[in-house]
């Protein structure tokens, strides 16, 4: 990156992508002694070109790109694409897939969650255990997954049309097993953690974002709900089984680095929600409608939004009746709340010290960014 | 719905007049709007201030090789009513020259950086105009061109 004039008497510091807690991104950190000036995020690190592959893709090909672009999220990733293709094609899919699909986004959401929840925990310097305990947790997340998908982390199991499989014997069962169990984790993070005087001296009013400025600076996910502005793909634009499932958005209105956190955990209490509903209340019938694996797709254009762990993404496909799409966008979370963490050094006072717990708050994924 | 979409379009086409090409209703509460490219500002403004289109959410380009144009494509909520917008602006492969739109909506920063890495779309006005994902020393050309060879890094 060509780096922008430094001012005077401004010191910058270089922080990432070789720091523990950066992840593959550079951030550039005009300090004025502890106080940051100016942040400049340098992004590209792990640029792929995703959507230029998807061009040179057939459709079905394009599903295992595409979940690249967030490990722990791939699901909510895939579904996003699936949607568009269906749209465009204009595929039904069966009421049952719809309430499978819901199924396996929750338990990625919570995936994703509990990751970001254990960097946050990590990020404030007091609770390595607690980075430990989500990672622990998350295992009986990815056995039911594994159960059901056959794979732990990329999951291909969405495809247009429907999905791969039905439950397994006996899988409503354990679904309900590895919610109560986690219900009573998520209490002692809540304990250990959220209520914590500890954290919260870290967290509480650190890094405010008012929702005037959530709204202007394009904020999504979690960072836009922590702002209180209520807005939520899985209510504004259903896809899924998310019409019939009984949930609700969650809001925080402090607008800290705590009330994200806080998002967060109760994100995850709903999800828990709707994986029991599916349990017990899922439709029986077929999983699939049959799609050729050489679907061409006549001349159309169509915009999907789903609602990932860190926020809208958005797909614009475009097609020309090829059997791969002409232009795939991909409007990706992680960049829109990588400009308002950008931002943030104005609107607010931030320390040194702040700044590893405020751009964990904002949870960034850069190979979601980055494409 | 849809009716209230099709009032909102025909007040759409009222309040602009010539200013726009064309609105359209895309799909559930989607809207298009193609503006021509010298009251891209002017319109943006209105949209934001009057039509409470103040959410934005990303942009990008588009080429359409066959019609020798290409084209920026900019995604606008309204939070309140959940109405999404495509604003679109066309232009010609040999003039690829606009007006920013961060003075209306400054998210866009970002957006409008990786439209003039991956397409040369240049931004009058945008006053930080380094690449954002490609690398520094990159003289590849535009990767997402549909022209594109793939020559990759050249000296």
């Amino acid at each position: 990156m060509t780096e922008p004039k430094l001012e005077p008497d401004i010191q910058r510091i270089s922080w990432g992508p070789q720091h523990p807690m950066s992840g593959q991104t550079r951030i550039l950190l005009d300090t004025d002694g502890e106080k940051i000036h100016k942040i400049i995020a340098d992004l590209g690190y792990t640029h792929r070109g995703i959507e230029k592959i998807l061009e040179n893709r057939t459709y079905f090909q394009g599903i295992v790109p595409i979940e690249r672009m967030v490990m722990a999220d791939t699901a909510n990733i895939g579904i996003s694409y699936i949607t568009a293709i269906e749209k465009a094609a204009g595929i039904d899919v069966p009421e049952r897939a719809q309430w499978i699909r819901s199924l396996v986004c929750e338990m990625a959401r919570i995936n994703t969650h509990l990751y970001a929840f254990g960097l946050q925990a990590e990020s404030t310097g007091y609770f390595p255990a607690v980075f430990l305990w989500t990672t622990t947790d998350r295992t009986v997340l990815l056995d039911l997954l594994e159960e059901l998908t056959g794979a732990r982390w990329s999951y291909n199991f969405f495809l247009p049309g429907g999905v791969q499989k039905d439950f397994p014997e006996g899988f409503e069962d354990k679904i309900i097993k590895g919610v109560n169990y986690l219900r009573d984790r998520f209490q002692e993070y809540w304990d250990a953690m959220v209520e914590n005087y500890t954290f919260e001296i870290r967290t509480k009013d650190v890094a405010y974002l008012s929702a005037e400025d959530a709204v202007r600076l394009g904020a999504t996910g979690p960072v836009l709900r922590g702002s209180g502005v209520s807005i939520d793909m899985r209510k504004e634009s259903p896809y899924a089984a998310y019409e019939d499932l009984d949930w609700k958005i969650i809001t925080e209105k402090e607008g800290d680095c705590l009330a994200r956190t806080k998002v967060r955990y109760k994100e995850i209490g709903q999800a828990l929600n709707i994986m029991e509903q599916v349990a017990s209340e899922i439709p029986e019938g077929p999983i699939k409608t049959r799609v050729s694996p050489f679907l061409r797709i006549p001349k159309n254009e169509v915009y999907s939004r789903v609602e990932t762990g860190r926020g809208e993404i958005g797909i614009h496909l475009f097609t020309d009746g090829k059997d791969k799409p002409y232009r795939v966008k991909i409007n990706s979370p992680t960049l829109r709340n990588m400009y308002v963490f950008e931002r943030m050094a104005e609107l607010t006072y931030m320390t040194m010290a702040d700044m590893v717990v405020v751009i964990n708050s904002i949870d960034p994924w850069y190979l979601d960014s980055d494409r | 719905m849809p009716e209230q979409l099709e009032i909102f379009v025909d007040s759409v086409k009222e309040s602009f007049e010539d200013m726009i090409i064309s609105a359209d209703v895309k799909g559930p509460n989607q809207v298009e709007i193609v503006v021509k490219k010298e009251h891209i500002i002017e319109v943006a403004e209105s949209l934001k201030h009057d039509m409470g289109f103040t959410y934005p959410s990303a942009a990008g380009g588009m080429d359409y090789l066959n019609e020798n144009k290409m084209q920026m494509i900019y995604y606008v909520q309204n939070p309140r009513t959940g109405l999404f917008l495509f604003y679109r602006v066309d232009l010609a492969r040999d003039n690829l020259k606009i007006s920013t739109l961060t003075q209306v909506w400054d998210a866009m920063s970002f957006h409008e950086r990786e439209a003039n890495e991956m397409f040369g779309i240049e931004f009058h006005g945008h006053t930080d105009m380094r690449p954002l994902l490609l690398p520094p020393d990159w003289k590849g050309g535009y990767p997402l061109r549909k022209d594109f060879k793939g020559e990759g890094i050249s000296e």
